[in-house]
Protein backbone atom coordinates (compact mmCIF):
# COMPACT_ATOMS: atom_id res chain seq x y z
CA UNK A 1 0.00 0.00 0.00
CA UNK A 2 1.24 3.37 -0.68
CA UNK A 3 1.35 5.69 2.07
CA UNK A 4 0.36 8.76 -0.27
CA UNK A 5 -1.08 9.05 -3.82
CA UNK A 6 -1.55 11.73 -5.82
CA UNK A 7 -3.47 11.58 -8.76
CA UNK A 8 -3.66 13.68 -12.08
CA UNK A 9 -4.36 16.99 -9.34
CA UNK A 10 -4.89 19.82 -11.55
CA UNK A 11 -5.53 23.59 -9.61
CA UNK A 12 -5.67 26.83 -11.26
CA UNK A 13 -6.22 30.08 -9.24
CA UNK A 14 -7.99 33.20 -10.25
CA UNK A 15 -6.25 36.65 -11.55
CA UNK A 16 -6.77 39.29 -8.94
CA UNK A 17 -6.96 41.66 -11.81
CA UNK A 18 -7.94 40.02 -15.18
CA UNK A 19 -10.28 37.42 -13.08
CA UNK A 20 -8.77 34.62 -15.83
CA UNK A 21 -8.20 31.78 -14.45
CA UNK A 22 -4.88 30.36 -14.65
CA UNK A 23 -4.06 26.67 -14.12
CA UNK A 24 -0.73 26.30 -11.77
CA UNK A 25 -0.69 22.25 -11.73
CA UNK A 26 -1.50 20.76 -15.10
CA UNK A 27 -1.88 16.71 -13.58
CA UNK A 28 0.30 16.31 -11.19
CA UNK A 29 0.59 12.18 -10.04
CA UNK A 30 3.13 10.53 -7.43
CA UNK A 31 3.71 8.13 -4.78
CA UNK A 32 5.08 7.65 -1.59
CA UNK A 33 5.67 4.07 -0.10
CA UNK A 34 6.27 3.52 3.45
CA UNK A 35 9.37 3.91 4.76
CA UNK A 36 10.92 6.00 2.03
CA UNK A 37 12.24 9.81 1.87
CA UNK A 38 10.50 11.08 -1.16
CA UNK A 39 12.28 14.32 -2.15
CA UNK A 40 10.23 17.11 -4.24
CA UNK A 41 12.20 18.79 -6.43
CA UNK A 42 11.73 21.51 -8.30
CA UNK A 43 12.10 25.54 -9.69
CA UNK A 44 10.91 28.55 -8.08
CA UNK A 45 7.44 28.78 -8.40
CA UNK A 46 6.97 25.25 -9.92
CA UNK A 47 3.89 24.36 -7.85
CA UNK A 48 5.69 22.52 -5.10
CA UNK A 49 3.89 24.44 -1.96
CA UNK A 50 0.66 24.34 -3.88
CA UNK A 51 0.91 21.10 -3.99
CA UNK A 52 1.59 19.97 -0.71
CA UNK A 53 -1.21 22.38 0.60
CA UNK A 54 -3.60 20.58 -1.56
CA UNK A 55 -2.33 17.36 0.27
CA UNK A 56 -2.98 18.73 3.70
CA UNK A 57 -6.29 19.72 2.55
CA UNK A 58 -5.51 23.41 3.10
CA UNK A 59 -6.23 23.99 -0.60
CA UNK A 60 -8.82 22.06 -2.71
CA UNK A 61 -7.74 20.61 -6.30
CA UNK A 62 -10.01 21.57 -9.18
CA UNK A 63 -9.31 17.85 -10.29
CA UNK A 64 -7.76 15.21 -9.09
CA UNK A 65 -7.57 12.64 -6.05
CA UNK A 66 -5.35 12.56 -2.93
CA UNK A 67 -5.05 9.45 -0.63
CA UNK A 68 -3.35 8.83 2.51
CA UNK A 69 -2.73 5.28 3.82
CA UNK A 70 -4.93 4.19 1.55
CA UNK A 71 -8.05 6.65 2.28
CA UNK A 72 -9.31 9.71 1.19
CA UNK A 73 -7.30 12.71 2.14
CA UNK A 74 -10.96 14.01 3.35
CA UNK A 75 -11.43 12.17 6.73
CA UNK A 76 -10.07 14.56 10.03
CA UNK A 77 -9.00 11.42 11.75
CA UNK A 78 -6.18 10.57 8.95
CA UNK A 79 -4.22 14.12 9.95
CA UNK A 80 -3.81 12.55 13.43
CA UNK A 81 -1.03 10.62 11.86
CA UNK A 82 0.55 13.58 9.86
CA UNK A 83 3.17 15.92 10.55
CA UNK A 84 3.49 19.33 8.45
CA UNK A 85 5.78 21.88 8.45
CA UNK A 86 5.13 25.23 6.39
CA UNK A 87 7.12 27.13 4.01
CA UNK A 88 8.32 29.77 6.05
CA UNK A 89 6.50 28.47 9.70
CA UNK A 90 5.30 31.60 11.72
CA UNK A 91 4.36 30.58 14.80
CA UNK A 92 2.48 32.52 17.74
CA UNK A 93 5.10 34.81 18.99
CA UNK A 94 3.12 35.21 22.75
CA UNK A 95 4.15 31.80 23.28
CA UNK A 96 7.56 30.29 24.49
CA UNK A 97 8.92 26.46 22.55
CA UNK A 98 7.35 24.83 25.36
CA UNK A 99 4.11 26.43 25.79
CA UNK A 100 3.56 26.44 21.56
CA UNK A 101 4.30 22.71 21.54
CA UNK A 102 1.87 21.71 24.13
CA UNK A 103 -0.63 23.26 22.02
CA UNK A 104 -0.05 21.60 19.13
CA UNK A 105 0.34 18.42 20.93
CA UNK A 106 -3.01 19.17 22.47
CA UNK A 107 -4.64 19.98 18.89
CA UNK A 108 -3.15 16.83 17.88
CA UNK A 109 -5.38 14.85 20.61
CA UNK A 110 -2.13 14.60 23.58
CA UNK A 111 -2.17 15.77 26.93
CA UNK A 112 -0.95 15.37 30.77
CA UNK A 113 2.54 13.18 31.59
CA UNK A 114 2.40 12.06 28.55
CA UNK A 115 2.39 15.15 26.47
CA UNK A 116 4.66 17.18 28.69
CA UNK A 117 7.45 14.21 28.33
CA UNK A 118 6.95 13.91 24.22
CA UNK A 119 7.41 18.15 24.40
CA UNK A 120 11.07 17.88 26.60
CA UNK A 121 12.29 14.60 24.53
CA UNK A 122 11.30 17.00 21.05
CA UNK A 123 12.68 20.03 22.21
CA UNK A 124 15.74 18.42 22.91
CA UNK A 125 15.92 16.14 19.75
CA UNK A 126 15.91 19.37 17.54
CA UNK A 127 18.48 20.71 20.01
CA UNK A 128 16.61 23.43 21.42
CA UNK A 129 17.01 23.04 25.39
CA UNK A 130 18.46 26.02 26.03
CA UNK A 131 15.93 28.43 24.47
CA UNK A 132 12.87 26.65 25.46
CA UNK A 133 11.41 29.11 27.80
CA UNK A 134 12.36 32.04 24.93
CA UNK A 135 9.29 33.45 23.32
CA UNK A 136 8.99 33.07 19.75
CA UNK A 137 8.89 36.15 18.81
CA UNK A 138 12.81 36.14 19.95
CA UNK A 139 13.38 33.16 17.47
CA UNK A 140 15.72 33.18 15.04
CA UNK A 141 15.15 31.85 11.38
CA UNK A 142 16.79 28.76 11.78
CA UNK A 143 15.72 28.64 15.37
CA UNK A 144 11.95 28.80 13.93
CA UNK A 145 12.68 26.18 11.49
CA UNK A 146 13.54 23.85 14.10
CA UNK A 147 10.62 24.49 16.32
CA UNK A 148 8.87 23.61 13.45
CA UNK A 149 10.26 20.68 12.80
CA UNK A 150 9.60 20.17 16.63
CA UNK A 151 5.73 20.68 16.03
CA UNK A 152 5.87 18.18 12.57
CA UNK A 153 7.34 15.31 14.78
CA UNK A 154 5.86 16.05 18.33
CA UNK A 155 2.69 13.54 17.92
CA UNK A 156 5.31 10.80 16.58
CA UNK A 157 3.31 10.78 12.60
CA UNK A 158 3.68 8.27 9.81
CA UNK A 159 3.41 10.52 7.50
CA UNK A 160 5.74 13.62 6.91
CA UNK A 161 5.66 16.37 4.88
CA UNK A 162 7.65 19.69 4.99
CA UNK A 163 8.32 22.06 2.87
CA UNK A 164 11.95 23.35 2.38
CA UNK A 165 12.62 22.05 5.74
CA UNK A 166 16.26 23.09 5.37
CA UNK A 167 15.89 26.71 4.27
CA UNK A 168 17.48 29.16 6.74
CA UNK A 169 19.58 26.69 8.48
CA UNK A 170 23.43 26.86 8.98
CA UNK A 171 25.32 23.26 8.35
CA UNK A 172 24.83 22.03 11.93
CA UNK A 173 21.52 22.68 11.83
CA UNK A 174 21.06 20.78 8.69
CA UNK A 175 22.49 18.20 9.97
CA UNK A 176 20.64 17.88 12.69
CA UNK A 177 17.63 17.70 10.51
CA UNK A 178 18.99 15.07 8.32
CA UNK A 179 19.47 12.74 11.33
CA UNK A 180 16.33 13.24 12.82
CA UNK A 181 14.78 12.60 9.28
CA UNK A 182 16.98 9.49 9.06
CA UNK A 183 16.29 8.11 12.12
CA UNK A 184 12.84 8.41 11.55
CA UNK A 185 12.87 6.60 7.99
CA UNK A 186 14.80 3.80 10.24
CA UNK A 187 11.44 3.60 12.18
CA UNK A 188 9.18 3.14 9.38
CA UNK A 189 7.95 6.51 8.97
CA UNK A 190 7.00 7.90 5.48
CA UNK A 191 9.13 11.33 4.74
CA UNK A 192 7.82 14.02 1.80
CA UNK A 193 9.97 16.74 1.58
CA UNK A 194 9.95 19.74 -0.76
CA UNK A 195 13.90 21.21 -1.29
CA UNK A 196 16.42 22.98 -3.34
CA UNK A 197 19.58 21.82 -1.28
CA UNK A 198 20.63 19.33 -3.60
CA UNK A 199 22.70 17.49 -1.63
CA UNK A 200 20.37 17.55 1.09
CA UNK A 201 18.76 15.71 -1.24
CA UNK A 202 21.25 12.94 -2.14
CA UNK A 203 21.99 12.56 1.11
CA UNK A 204 18.35 11.76 2.19
CA UNK A 205 16.42 11.08 -0.46
CA UNK A 206 15.26 7.09 -2.04
CA UNK A 207 13.50 9.00 -4.83
CA UNK A 208 12.95 12.33 -6.18
CA UNK A 209 10.24 13.57 -8.00
CA UNK A 210 10.97 16.04 -10.57
CA UNK A 211 8.11 19.29 -10.82
CA UNK A 212 8.37 22.15 -13.71
CA UNK A 213 5.65 24.39 -14.63
CA UNK A 214 3.01 22.00 -12.93
CA UNK A 215 4.13 18.87 -14.00
CA UNK A 216 6.05 16.19 -13.23
CA UNK A 217 8.46 15.36 -15.48
CA UNK A 218 10.71 13.04 -14.02
CA UNK A 219 10.63 10.58 -11.16
CA UNK A 220 13.68 9.29 -10.36
CA UNK A 221 15.32 6.52 -7.63
CA UNK A 222 18.66 7.69 -6.41
CA UNK A 223 19.88 4.40 -6.32
CA UNK A 224 18.77 4.88 -10.49
CA UNK A 225 21.51 7.63 -10.65
CA UNK A 226 24.57 5.45 -9.87
CA UNK A 227 23.59 3.03 -11.89
CA UNK A 228 23.35 5.91 -14.55
CA UNK A 229 27.32 6.42 -15.21
CA UNK A 230 27.73 2.45 -14.72
CA UNK A 231 30.90 1.53 -16.04
CA UNK A 232 32.68 5.05 -16.34
CA UNK A 233 35.52 5.29 -14.22
CA UNK A 234 38.03 8.03 -14.38
CA UNK A 235 41.45 7.25 -13.39
CA UNK A 236 43.65 10.42 -12.42
CA UNK A 237 47.40 9.98 -12.52
CA UNK A 238 50.71 11.63 -13.58
CA UNK A 239 54.48 10.92 -13.84
CA UNK A 240 54.01 8.42 -16.69
CA UNK A 241 55.92 7.79 -20.34
CA UNK A 242 52.93 9.47 -22.48
CA UNK A 243 53.73 6.40 -25.03
CA UNK A 244 51.44 4.49 -23.31
CA UNK A 245 48.17 6.51 -24.51
CA UNK A 246 49.20 4.28 -27.74
CA UNK A 247 48.50 1.13 -25.85
CA UNK A 248 45.88 2.00 -24.42
CA UNK A 249 44.02 3.50 -26.79
CA UNK A 250 40.60 1.05 -27.13
CA UNK A 251 40.89 1.17 -23.12
CA UNK A 252 39.98 5.04 -22.65
CA UNK A 253 37.44 7.46 -23.75
CA UNK A 254 38.96 10.75 -23.52
CA UNK A 255 41.93 11.99 -21.50
CA UNK A 256 42.13 15.79 -20.35
CA UNK A 257 45.00 17.51 -18.86
CA UNK A 258 45.13 20.08 -15.89
CA UNK A 259 48.80 20.94 -14.55
CA UNK A 260 50.54 17.29 -14.15
CA UNK A 261 47.15 15.80 -14.07
CA UNK A 262 45.93 13.40 -16.67
CA UNK A 263 42.26 12.56 -16.21
CA UNK A 264 41.42 9.03 -18.24
CA UNK A 265 38.01 8.41 -19.08
CA UNK A 266 37.70 4.85 -18.55
CA UNK A 267 35.21 3.48 -21.13
CA UNK A 268 34.48 -0.17 -19.35
CA UNK A 269 34.97 -1.14 -15.50
CA UNK A 270 36.84 -4.24 -16.69
CA UNK A 271 39.27 -1.74 -18.31
CA UNK A 272 40.41 -0.45 -14.81
CA UNK A 273 42.75 -2.68 -14.07
CA UNK A 274 44.75 -2.72 -17.36
CA UNK A 275 45.12 1.15 -17.22
CA UNK A 276 46.21 1.34 -13.65
CA UNK A 277 48.79 -2.06 -14.96
CA UNK A 278 50.13 0.59 -17.68
CA UNK A 279 50.45 3.87 -15.77
CA UNK A 280 52.13 1.52 -12.53
CA UNK A 281 54.37 0.13 -15.60
CA UNK A 282 55.71 3.01 -16.51
CA UNK A 283 56.78 4.39 -13.60
CA UNK A 284 53.63 6.65 -13.07
CA UNK A 285 51.21 7.82 -10.28
CA UNK A 286 47.67 6.97 -9.16
CA UNK A 287 46.40 9.84 -7.32
CA UNK A 288 42.66 8.63 -7.43
CA UNK A 289 39.67 6.50 -8.99
CA UNK A 290 36.60 7.72 -9.21
CA UNK A 291 33.61 5.98 -10.26
CA UNK A 292 31.65 8.29 -12.72
CA UNK A 293 27.83 9.07 -12.31
CA UNK A 294 25.99 12.22 -12.76
CA UNK A 295 24.48 14.29 -9.60
CA UNK A 296 21.02 14.96 -8.96
CA UNK A 297 22.35 18.36 -9.76
CA UNK A 298 23.01 17.53 -13.48
CA UNK A 299 19.97 15.44 -14.17
CA UNK A 300 17.98 19.05 -12.22
CA UNK A 301 19.48 21.36 -14.58
CA UNK A 302 19.05 19.13 -17.35
CA UNK A 303 15.51 18.86 -16.94
CA UNK A 304 14.93 22.21 -15.83
CA UNK A 305 17.01 23.94 -18.27
CA UNK A 306 16.18 21.74 -21.35
CA UNK A 307 12.58 23.41 -23.15
CA UNK A 308 10.17 21.58 -25.25
CA UNK A 309 12.31 19.53 -28.01
CA UNK A 310 16.06 20.03 -26.22
CA UNK A 311 13.90 18.27 -23.11
CA UNK A 312 12.85 15.44 -25.03
CA UNK A 313 16.33 14.58 -26.89
CA UNK A 314 17.84 14.85 -23.41
CA UNK A 315 16.05 11.94 -22.14
CA UNK A 316 16.51 10.06 -25.07
CA UNK A 317 20.05 10.10 -24.19
CA UNK A 318 19.65 9.37 -20.97
CA UNK A 319 17.03 6.47 -21.65
CA UNK A 320 20.05 4.82 -24.62
CA UNK A 321 22.57 4.92 -21.24
CA UNK A 322 20.50 3.18 -19.26
CA UNK A 323 20.21 0.03 -22.20
CA UNK A 324 23.76 0.75 -22.35
CA UNK A 325 24.58 -0.01 -18.80
CA UNK A 326 22.26 -3.08 -18.97
CA UNK A 327 23.97 -4.54 -21.06
CA UNK A 328 27.36 -4.22 -19.82
CA UNK A 329 26.27 -6.14 -16.45
CA UNK A 330 25.02 -9.22 -18.07
CA UNK B 1 -14.26 19.33 22.68
CA UNK B 2 -10.64 19.53 24.18
CA UNK B 3 -9.12 21.25 21.35
CA UNK B 4 -11.60 23.86 21.13
CA UNK B 5 -10.90 24.43 24.63
CA UNK B 6 -6.98 24.33 23.67
CA UNK B 7 -7.94 27.29 20.59
CA UNK B 8 -10.13 28.83 22.75
CA UNK B 9 -7.56 29.08 25.61
CA UNK B 10 -4.92 30.32 23.34
CA UNK B 11 -7.16 32.86 21.75
CA UNK B 12 -8.17 34.21 25.00
CA UNK B 13 -4.17 35.03 26.10
CA UNK B 14 -3.74 36.06 22.85
CA UNK B 15 -6.08 38.82 23.45
CA UNK B 16 -5.57 39.95 27.23
CA UNK B 17 -1.92 40.57 25.08
CA UNK B 18 -3.95 43.10 23.06
CA UNK B 19 -4.13 45.45 25.57
CA UNK B 20 -7.45 45.31 27.23
CA UNK B 21 -5.91 45.81 31.15
CA UNK B 22 -5.41 49.08 29.35
CA UNK B 23 -9.22 49.65 28.52
CA UNK B 24 -9.67 48.78 31.98
CA UNK B 25 -7.55 51.86 32.82
CA UNK B 26 -8.93 54.05 30.49
CA UNK B 27 -12.48 53.44 31.84
CA UNK B 28 -11.12 54.28 35.15
CA UNK B 29 -9.55 57.25 34.20
CA UNK B 30 -13.27 58.40 32.49
CA UNK B 31 -15.24 57.59 35.44
CA UNK B 32 -12.75 59.68 37.73
CA UNK B 33 -12.99 62.18 35.16
CA UNK B 34 -16.85 62.60 35.28
CA UNK B 35 -16.99 62.36 39.61
CA UNK B 36 -14.13 64.87 39.90
CA UNK B 37 -14.95 66.96 36.93
CA UNK B 38 -18.22 66.74 35.89
CA UNK B 39 -20.09 66.71 38.60
CA UNK B 40 -18.18 68.78 41.80
CA UNK B 41 -21.58 70.41 42.80
CA UNK B 42 -23.83 67.36 42.94
CA UNK B 43 -23.52 65.18 46.36
CA UNK B 44 -25.10 62.03 47.16
CA UNK B 45 -26.96 59.95 45.41
CA UNK B 46 -26.84 62.37 42.38
CA UNK B 47 -23.34 61.60 42.33
CA UNK B 48 -24.15 58.12 42.21
CA UNK B 49 -26.32 58.47 39.58
CA UNK B 50 -24.21 60.25 37.28
CA UNK B 51 -21.15 57.93 37.91
CA UNK B 52 -23.65 54.70 37.06
CA UNK B 53 -24.95 56.73 34.00
CA UNK B 54 -21.19 56.90 32.73
CA UNK B 55 -20.43 53.99 33.96
CA UNK B 56 -22.96 51.56 32.43
CA UNK B 57 -22.40 53.88 28.86
CA UNK B 58 -19.13 53.05 29.20
CA UNK B 59 -19.29 49.65 30.47
CA UNK B 60 -21.03 48.97 27.08
CA UNK B 61 -19.44 51.20 24.33
CA UNK B 62 -16.27 50.05 25.28
CA UNK B 63 -17.40 46.50 25.08
CA UNK B 64 -18.54 47.00 21.56
CA UNK B 65 -15.48 48.84 20.45
CA UNK B 66 -13.13 46.45 21.98
CA UNK B 67 -14.94 43.57 20.46
CA UNK B 68 -14.28 45.34 17.25
CA UNK B 69 -10.82 46.20 17.61
CA UNK B 70 -9.57 42.93 19.04
CA UNK B 71 -11.96 40.47 16.60
CA UNK B 72 -11.18 42.02 13.88
CA UNK B 73 -7.26 41.55 13.69
CA UNK B 74 -7.00 38.36 15.49
CA UNK B 75 -8.63 35.57 12.70
CA UNK B 76 -7.26 37.83 9.88
CA UNK B 77 -3.76 37.84 11.33
CA UNK B 78 -3.66 34.21 12.04
CA UNK B 79 -4.54 33.54 8.75
CA UNK B 80 -2.17 36.27 7.12
CA UNK B 81 0.58 34.90 8.61
CA UNK B 82 -0.21 31.41 7.98
CA UNK B 83 -0.19 30.65 11.71
CA UNK B 84 -3.62 28.62 11.10
CA UNK B 85 -2.05 26.54 8.81
CA UNK B 86 -0.08 25.23 11.71
CA UNK B 87 -3.40 24.58 13.58
CA UNK B 88 -6.11 23.40 10.47
CA UNK B 89 -3.14 20.50 9.25
CA UNK B 90 -3.76 18.75 12.58
CA UNK B 91 -7.06 16.54 13.10
CA UNK B 92 -9.16 20.19 14.34
CA UNK B 93 -12.65 20.86 12.14
CA UNK B 94 -13.13 24.48 10.81
CA UNK B 95 -16.00 24.85 12.85
CA UNK B 96 -14.39 23.83 15.90
CA UNK B 97 -11.48 26.73 14.99
CA UNK B 98 -14.21 29.29 14.52
CA UNK B 99 -15.99 28.13 17.70
CA UNK B 100 -12.45 28.21 19.69
CA UNK B 101 -11.64 31.65 18.64
CA UNK B 102 -14.96 32.92 19.20
CA UNK B 103 -15.08 31.74 22.45
CA UNK B 104 -11.46 32.80 23.43
CA UNK B 105 -12.17 36.31 22.51
CA UNK B 106 -15.60 36.99 24.21
CA UNK B 107 -13.91 35.11 27.47
CA UNK B 108 -11.31 37.58 27.54
CA UNK B 109 -14.15 40.45 26.81
CA UNK B 110 -16.19 39.32 29.59
CA UNK B 111 -12.95 39.06 31.78
CA UNK B 112 -12.67 43.35 30.82
CA UNK B 113 -16.17 43.82 31.56
CA UNK B 114 -16.10 42.18 34.83
CA UNK B 115 -13.38 44.01 35.52
CA UNK B 116 -15.34 47.36 34.67
CA UNK B 117 -17.72 46.45 36.61
CA UNK B 118 -16.03 46.35 40.08
CA UNK B 119 -14.33 49.33 39.36
CA UNK B 120 -17.64 50.74 39.04
CA UNK B 121 -19.03 49.09 41.95
CA UNK B 122 -16.08 50.75 44.24
CA UNK B 123 -16.63 53.47 42.78
CA UNK B 124 -20.37 53.74 44.08
CA UNK B 125 -19.12 52.92 47.23
CA UNK B 126 -16.26 55.22 47.84
CA UNK B 127 -19.99 57.60 47.13
CA UNK B 128 -22.23 56.00 49.84
CA UNK B 129 -23.87 54.00 48.00
CA UNK B 130 -24.50 50.46 46.64
CA UNK B 131 -24.31 48.84 42.86
CA UNK B 132 -28.34 47.36 42.68
CA UNK B 133 -29.16 44.20 41.15
CA UNK B 134 -30.92 46.50 38.17
CA UNK B 135 -27.23 48.14 37.42
CA UNK B 136 -25.99 44.56 37.12
CA UNK B 137 -28.22 43.11 35.13
CA UNK B 138 -28.22 46.43 32.96
CA UNK B 139 -24.31 44.98 32.27
CA UNK B 140 -25.13 41.29 31.75
CA UNK B 141 -27.34 42.91 28.64
CA UNK B 142 -24.50 44.91 27.94
CA UNK B 143 -22.56 41.43 27.95
CA UNK B 144 -25.18 39.86 25.54
CA UNK B 145 -24.81 42.70 23.02
CA UNK B 146 -20.80 42.55 23.13
CA UNK B 147 -21.47 38.68 22.67
CA UNK B 148 -23.65 39.09 19.10
CA UNK B 149 -21.13 41.95 18.14
CA UNK B 150 -18.49 39.98 18.43
CA UNK B 151 -20.27 37.29 16.20
CA UNK B 152 -20.78 39.83 13.47
CA UNK B 153 -16.97 40.88 13.29
CA UNK B 154 -15.94 37.34 13.72
CA UNK B 155 -18.19 36.35 10.25
CA UNK B 156 -16.51 39.53 8.18
CA UNK B 157 -13.48 38.28 9.78
CA UNK B 158 -13.35 34.95 7.88
CA UNK B 159 -13.70 36.94 4.11
CA UNK B 160 -12.42 40.60 4.47
CA UNK B 161 -9.56 42.67 6.24
CA UNK B 162 -9.55 44.28 9.47
CA UNK B 163 -10.15 47.88 8.14
CA UNK B 164 -13.34 46.83 6.43
CA UNK B 165 -14.43 44.26 9.44
CA UNK B 166 -14.36 46.83 11.78
CA UNK B 167 -16.22 49.42 9.20
CA UNK B 168 -18.90 47.09 8.68
CA UNK B 169 -19.71 45.88 12.18
CA UNK B 170 -19.44 49.78 13.27
CA UNK B 171 -22.24 50.20 10.79
CA UNK B 172 -24.03 47.27 11.65
CA UNK B 173 -23.79 48.46 15.63
CA UNK B 174 -25.28 52.05 14.47
CA UNK B 175 -27.73 50.45 12.26
CA UNK B 176 -28.76 47.55 14.69
CA UNK B 177 -29.04 50.40 17.97
CA UNK B 178 -31.77 52.39 15.86
CA UNK B 179 -33.45 49.83 13.46
CA UNK B 180 -36.61 49.61 15.93
CA UNK B 181 -36.48 53.34 16.18
CA UNK B 182 -35.91 54.03 12.05
CA UNK B 183 -38.65 50.86 11.98
CA UNK B 184 -41.42 53.16 13.82
CA UNK B 185 -40.28 56.01 12.05
CA UNK B 186 -41.23 54.54 8.71
CA UNK B 187 -44.24 52.82 9.63
CA UNK B 188 -45.63 56.52 11.10
CA UNK B 189 -44.24 58.44 7.70
CA UNK B 190 -43.27 56.29 4.68
CA UNK B 191 -44.85 54.71 2.02
CA UNK B 192 -45.82 50.98 1.53
CA UNK B 193 -42.20 50.27 0.12
CA UNK B 194 -40.48 52.19 2.82
CA UNK B 195 -42.22 50.19 5.66
CA UNK B 196 -41.24 46.76 3.60
CA UNK B 197 -37.70 47.57 3.86
CA UNK B 198 -37.91 48.83 6.96
CA UNK B 199 -39.13 45.89 8.21
CA UNK B 200 -36.96 43.62 6.18
CA UNK B 201 -33.93 45.60 7.99
CA UNK B 202 -35.61 45.14 11.01
CA UNK B 203 -35.77 41.23 11.31
CA UNK B 204 -31.79 41.26 9.73
CA UNK B 205 -30.03 43.03 11.61
CA UNK B 206 -29.31 42.89 14.99
CA UNK B 207 -31.77 44.66 17.05
CA UNK B 208 -29.31 45.82 19.84
CA UNK B 209 -31.94 47.78 21.43
CA UNK B 210 -33.18 44.80 23.43
CA UNK B 211 -29.86 44.52 25.52
CA UNK B 212 -30.52 48.59 26.14
CA UNK B 213 -31.62 48.64 30.04
CA UNK B 214 -29.49 51.16 31.17
CA UNK B 215 -31.90 54.10 31.48
CA UNK B 216 -34.10 51.94 33.52
CA UNK B 217 -31.32 50.71 35.56
CA UNK B 218 -30.05 54.18 36.04
CA UNK B 219 -33.62 55.42 37.09
CA UNK B 220 -34.78 52.82 39.20
CA UNK B 221 -37.68 52.00 36.81
CA UNK B 222 -39.65 48.34 36.03
CA UNK B 223 -38.55 45.73 33.34
CA UNK B 224 -40.14 42.28 33.52
CA UNK B 225 -37.50 39.36 33.84
CA UNK B 226 -39.62 38.10 30.96
CA UNK B 227 -37.16 41.04 29.28
CA UNK B 228 -34.27 39.79 30.22
CA UNK B 229 -35.49 35.99 29.05
CA UNK B 230 -36.11 37.01 25.41
CA UNK B 231 -32.83 39.25 25.69
CA UNK B 232 -30.74 36.22 26.31
CA UNK B 233 -32.67 33.58 24.17
CA UNK B 234 -32.13 36.21 21.45
CA UNK B 235 -28.75 36.86 21.82
CA UNK B 236 -28.04 33.28 21.57
CA UNK B 237 -30.13 32.02 18.45
CA UNK B 238 -28.72 35.53 16.60
CA UNK B 239 -24.86 34.43 17.83
CA UNK B 240 -25.75 31.09 16.58
CA UNK B 241 -26.71 32.04 13.12
CA UNK B 242 -23.78 34.26 12.45
CA UNK B 243 -21.83 31.87 13.32
CA UNK B 244 -23.29 29.36 11.52
CA UNK B 245 -22.81 31.84 8.22
CA UNK B 246 -19.19 32.45 9.36
CA UNK B 247 -18.51 28.67 9.20
CA UNK B 248 -20.27 28.17 6.11
CA UNK B 249 -17.38 31.27 4.50
CA UNK B 250 -14.84 29.53 6.27
CA UNK B 251 -15.21 25.97 5.37
CA UNK B 252 -14.58 27.15 1.74
CA UNK B 253 -11.50 29.07 2.03
CA UNK B 254 -8.40 28.92 0.86
CA UNK B 255 -5.15 29.05 2.93
CA UNK B 256 -2.37 30.66 0.24
N1 LIG C 1 -3.03 32.12 -3.99
C1 LIG C 1 -2.47 32.20 -5.20
N2 LIG C 1 -3.03 32.98 -6.17
C2 LIG C 1 -2.49 33.05 -7.39
N3 LIG C 1 -1.37 32.41 -7.76
C3 LIG C 1 -0.76 31.63 -6.87
C4 LIG C 1 -1.27 31.48 -5.54
N4 LIG C 1 -0.47 30.64 -4.86
C5 LIG C 1 0.51 30.28 -5.72
N5 LIG C 1 0.33 30.87 -6.92
C6 LIG C 1 1.18 30.68 -8.10
O1 LIG C 1 1.38 29.32 -8.29
C7 LIG C 1 2.69 29.06 -8.74
C8 LIG C 1 3.32 27.99 -7.89
O2 LIG C 1 3.52 28.48 -6.59
P1 LIG C 1 4.14 27.60 -5.43
O3 LIG C 1 4.18 28.44 -4.20
O4 LIG C 1 3.38 26.32 -5.36
O5 LIG C 1 5.59 27.34 -5.98
P2 LIG C 1 6.81 26.58 -5.28
O6 LIG C 1 7.17 25.45 -6.17
O7 LIG C 1 6.49 26.26 -3.88
O8 LIG C 1 7.94 27.68 -5.35
P3 LIG C 1 9.13 28.02 -4.31
O9 LIG C 1 10.23 27.07 -4.60
O10 LIG C 1 9.49 29.40 -4.65
O11 LIG C 1 8.57 27.88 -2.93
C9 LIG C 1 3.44 30.38 -8.73
O12 LIG C 1 3.53 30.85 -10.04
C10 LIG C 1 2.55 31.27 -7.90
O13 LIG C 1 2.61 32.58 -8.40
MG1 LIG D 1 7.24 26.76 -2.09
Amino acid sequence: MDILRIEGIKKSFKNDISFERKEILHGVSFFARKGEILGFLGPNGAGKTTTIKIILGLMRPDEGTVSIFGRSSRERSLKARIGYLPENPYFYPHLNLREFLTFCGNLSGMRGKVLDRKVAATISLVDLEASHKQRLKSFSKGMLQRAGLAQAILHDPDLLILDEPFSGLDPLGRKIIRDILLGLRRRGKTIFFSSHILPDMEALCNRACLIRSGKVVKNIGLDEIFRLGEGKVEVVARGFEKEIFEMMRDLIDKVEMNGEEFFLSVSKQEYVRAVVQHIYNSGGEILRVVNQHPSLEDIFMNEISGTGGEGEDSRRVEEKEFSGSGRGKS
Amino acid sequence: MRKIFSIALNTFREALREKLLFIVLIFTGILLLSTYVLSPLSVGTARNKVITDVGLACISLLGVLTAIMVGSTLVYKEVDKKAILMVLSRPVSRHGYLIGKYAGITAALFLMMILMTGILAVMIELGQGHITPAVLLAIYLSGLETMVLCAIVIFFSTFTTPVLTSFFSLCLFIAGSLSGDLRAFASRFGGALMKYVMDVLYYLLPNLKVFNLRHEAVHQLRFSSADLGTATLYALVYTGVILYFAYMVFRKREFS
